[in-house]
């Protein structure tokens, strides 16, 4: 369960003071896939960061299965990310000359996963993403879809409790958008996993059980939360 | 993040910019490369000096010189003293006489003290052959020498030791054919008889023949004879001139088991200079040590000017590698690993460069070593000696180095702000 508690972020100071995050509460309940929604500028990226600690809120918190992550240190909310997050961006992030194996193993080292359980994880989340072929295969040979299945196995391979996705089908035409999307959903459904997509796609959206629209950091509709 | 699969990433990702790589690195190597290159050749000058003098040399040995007199001032000119001076800069000192050779020889802890005779012979020769140049030295049982045939048995019974170069000369077939025969000195007299200069043959045996060295100033490189017959031609050769019993130094021996640097303390309070074969030794290597120093100092400069070169390309590769670093840190990644990452890349490229400079130099060092040798003519003697543990030290020197220049750009990727990193532009 992911408490948001009264954010605020407030960029800049005095008279050019601006809340990028303004006033924003709600609660998503554990395996719930949610949209957030909103226009470049809305503060959907900067929720973003601070539900998943990359960020600290002005004021504020959230709290994530009864641990408040904007109070952690650096080094606990860092170990919490590598252990219980996963993101998926829009521009993919998989390293272009490195192989998809090494790819789907960095958060393994990250995460510090013994080096005996690595490879079948590995080969696990390739499969799930149906790259198995391509596992020695260097990330820069792969299709643009390919290289986002192949972030979603990096994503999804040390089991994590909630995946934070920030358009992940923003670089892809409908038909591989499509793909990616179900592997998602999918997985989410399948492992009761949080899944976070923020988006201004009202299509991929609707696909999740809730959404949250953004509007110049506040909350202008939220259906299907509390 | 364990530290192996950092290891194992920071190589992976020099492979990825190998030309990057190789340049930074070669920039260390060429440091590398001169400071193996001149500890090889500091080693090998000292081995081969430290041969050279022990085996010339007898440790218990001392060299005694006249003292000058500390009051002189040597700007000013100098008064007239009786007798033979030697003159060192204008430091007039007395030369020696056998009474200051008997005064060293009752000095505690001296078993023994001779002159260096300065006797000049006048040719050498086997009867019926051409007569040659030649010098003698007096033999002294404390210096191992080279033997090719013969030992030094029948030295007091006017034996002579002979260097091989002199084999083809004298035509003789072998080193072995030349024991046992007769050798002849002629010396010129000192006393001047109604003009004409008389002129004395003495007579040797060959009892041995040795290896010439190719250092003039080693007490190898003459004929020997010994202290009897030596002093024998010093005197014909000497008697009447006024240099007849005034010697440049005197050879004493401390007691076996006596500590030589007591005796020379002795020696030196009874107003001699008194100079041990280490005190010899130490001026030879102070000679290797200050030029290998000098080497190295240019080493060092070039390592100096790679550590810029290094802290430039991992700056550039922070730059690059933006988006990858701000992946690690949304992962979870912590700055302390962030950090090491980039040093541990930096140590690679030390290890590198450190790797491929000591590699060339041994190389270059082990193809040149023999044609030194020839050059020099000191046979098979290495003037580039590679001690491995200088070699590894080099290496592991090199690679923290590299990580402390690798340490600012490596704060630069730990610091750096994961949201800014991963925003799309």
């Amino acid at each position: 369960m992911i408490e948001v508690k009264k954010l605020i972020k407030t960029y800049g100071k005095k008279d050019n003071a601006l809340n990028a995050v303004d006033d924003v509460s709600f609660v998503i309940p554990t395996g719930t896939s949610v949209a957030i929604l909103g226009k470049s500028g809305s503060g959907k990226s900067t929720l973003m960061h601070i539900m998943s600690g990359l960020d600290k809120p002005t004021t504020g918190e959230v709290i994530i299965d009864g641990k408040n992550i904007s109070k952690l240190s650096q080094k606990d909310v860092d170990k919490f990310r590598s252990e219980k997050m996963s993101f998926i961006f829009q521009s993919f992030f998989v390293q272009a000359k490195e192989s998809c194996y090494d790819n789907v193993s960095l958060p393994l080292e990250i995460a510090d996963v013994s080096v005996s359980r690595r490879k079948k994880m590995i080969i696990e989340a390739l499969a799930a993403v149906d790259l198995t072929e391509k596992i020695k295969a260097l990330a820069k040979e792969l299709s643009g879809g390919q290289k986002q299945r192949l972030a979603v196995a990096r994503a999804i391979v040390n089991s994590p409790k909630i995946l934070f996705a920030d358009e992940p089908t923003g670089n892809l035409d409908s038909v591989t958008g499509g793909l990616v999307e179900d592997l998602l959903f999918d997985y989410s459904r399948k492992n009761n996993v949080t899944l976070i997509v923020v988006t201004h796609d009202s299509d991929l959206a609707n696909r999740c059980e809730a959404q949250v629209h953004l509007k110049d950091g506040k909350i202008e509709s939220i259906k299907g939360l509390k | 993040m364990k530290i192996t699969d950092i290891i194992v990433r920071a190589g992976r990702s020099l492979k990825q910019a190998k030309a990057r790589t190789l340049l930074t690195s070669l920039a260390i190597g060429v440091g590398a490369f001169t400071i193996v290159l001149s500890l090889a050749v500091g080693a090998g000058g000292r081995d081969y000096a430290s041969t050279i003098i022990t085996s010339n040399t007898n440790p218990q040995e001392l060299f005694v010189q006249p003292k000058p007199d500390p009051n002189n001032d040597p700007k000013k000119p100098q008064k007239y003293t009786e007798g033979p001076v030697v003159n060192y800069g204008n430091y007039i000192a007395k030369l020696l006489s056998q009474d200051d050779v008997d005064k060293i020889a009752k000095i505690d802890g001296v078993a023994s003290a001779t002159p260096i005779y300065a006797a000049s012979i006048k040719y050498i020769n086997i009867e019926g052959k051409d007569k040659y140049q030649a010098s003698v030295r007096v033999f002294r049982s404390g210096v191992k020498l080279e033997y090719i045939a013969g030992n030094s048995d029948g030295i007091d019974n006017n034996g002579i030791i002979i260097t091989d170069n002199y084999l083809e000369a004298f035509g003789f077939n072998s080193a072995n054919d030349a024991i046992g025969k007769k050798i002849q000195i002629a010396v010129d007299s000192g006393i001047i008889m109604s003009n004409e200069i008389a002129v004395k043959t003495f007579d040797f045996n060959i009892i041995g023949v040795i290896k010439s060295s190719t250092f003039a100033a080693s007490p190898i490189s003459g004929m020997q004879i010994s202290k009897d017959n030596i002093k024998a031609i010093y005197d014909y050769n000497m008697q009447g001139t006024p240099m007849f019993d005034k010697y440049e130094g005197v050879l004493a021996l401390a007691n076996d088991g006596k500590d030589v640097k007591v005796v020379k303390d002795a020696i030196n309070n009874a107003g001699y200079e008194a100079q041990t074969a280490e005190d010899l030794m130490s001026f030879i290597f102070q000679f290797i040590n200050v030029l290998q120093a000098i080497l190295i100092g240019f080493g060092i400069l070039a390592v100096l000017t790679s550590v810029f070169g290094i802290i430039n390309t991992q700056y550039i590769s922070v730059l690059e590698r933006t988006q990858q670093i701000g992946l690690m840190k949304a992962l979870g990644m912590r700055r302390r690993d962030v950090g090491r990452l980039f040093k541990l890349e930096a140590a690679w490229i030390g290890f590198l460069g450190g790797a491929i400079g000591a590699g060339l130099a041994i190389i270059a060092g082990t193809i040149t070593n023999p044609f030194i040798s020839k050059a020099l003519n000191i046979g098979d003697v290495k003037l580039i000696v590679f001690e491995p543990v200088s070699v590894i030290a080099v290496v592991i020197g090199l690679i923290i180095i590299s990580v402390v220049s690798g340490i600012l750009p490596a704060r630069k990727a730990a610091k750096l702000n994961p949201i800014e990193a991963l925003r799309t532009e």
